[in-house]
């Protein structure tokens, strides 16, 4: 069993993606900063709803708690391992109205602020992985 | 699973080099604010103009900025009358370059602002990055 069979697990290595995506969109947004017609682009932060259901139908059809992930709707679909991997997030263009005369749709406070608040939500998730491989090692037995 | 990461530090990276690139044509048009013409009548130094360029990087999967050609600014000299100066015209007029430092020095503002960004985006990622490893620590 590797930690990717354990949801919580998955759960949180999908969120750490999905960071480390934001925070390249991030990264080229600033370094476009002062690129004519340049729009900024953000990731869709993940909808709790929709990913749930999703997790709950994968689990109800493969008849084993597998997360939140992709759905098997068939045998002949090949699983991913841990069947958990999400690749792509979606992206969004901002569409602000704030543009300098040059086309130019980059905020570069906002994207200060949103680098900020990227950085503190992955060290968040970070620390629960770290506190979940904790668990894991008091359930075996070694002393934390 | 750092790759991400690194990806973020190398587009960051090359913000701040189009950036660093920037100020040194600044640093140019300041330095040769008063560089006149050797010759009578002729022409003096010509404000250069910086600009961006987005590129996309096949390597990154990303649009990563870059330094474009420096351009000539396009616009009239300047006029001073000083009959004495050795690139006086017959009529006794120098042309003094079409740099403006007020101009110049706002550009250097901006572009420092801009690398600062660059950077805060690096240490913010470096950060993340030394969250990661820690997590192997424990």
């Amino acid at each position: 069993m590797a930690t990717s069979d354990v949801p919580i697990f998955s759960m949180l290595r999908n969120r750490m993606r999905w960071h480390q995506d934001r925070q390249k969109l991030l990264a080229e947004n600033v370094a476009n900063s002062e690129t004519p017609g340049y729009r900024a682009r953000d990731l869709v932060a993940p909808n709790f709803d929709s990913m749930l259901r999703g997790g709950v139908r994968a689990a109800a059809s493969a008849g084993a708690s597998t997360g939140v992930g992709p759905v098997r709707t068939d045998p002949g679909h090949i699983g991913a391992i841990g069947s958990t991997v999400q690749n792509r997030f979606e992206v969004r263009r901002n569409t602000g109205l704030v543009a300098t005369p040059d086309g130019n749709r980059v905020n570069l406070e906002d994207e200060m602020l949103k680098v900020a608040q990227n950085q503190m939500d992955y060290q968040a998730v970070a620390g629960l992985y770290q506190r979940s491989l904790g668990m894991i090692r008091t359930a075996i037995g070694k002393k934390a | 699973m750092s790759e991400d990461f690194l990806k973020s530090i190398r587009i960051a990276a090359g913000g701040m080099r189009a950036q660093a690139g920037r100020m040194r044509v600044s640093a140019e048009n300041i330095a040769n604010a008063n560089s006149t013409a050797a010759t009578p009548g002729g022409d003096p130094y010509r404000r250069k103009i910086p600009t961006f360029r987005t590129t996309f990087d096949r390597e990154l999967q990303a649009t990563t900025v870059q330094l474009g050609p420096v351009r000539q600014d396009q616009s009239e000299f300047r006029t001073r009358y000083d009959p004495n100066h050795p690139a006086a015209d017959p009529r006794g007029y120098v042309k003094v370059p079409n740099v403006n430092s007020l101009v110049e020095s706002m550009d250097l503002r901006e572009a420092q602002r801009s690398y600062e960004a660059n950077l805060n985006v690096v240490t913010s990622t470096r950060r993340m990055i030394q969250r990661t490893i820690e997590l192997l620590r424990s």
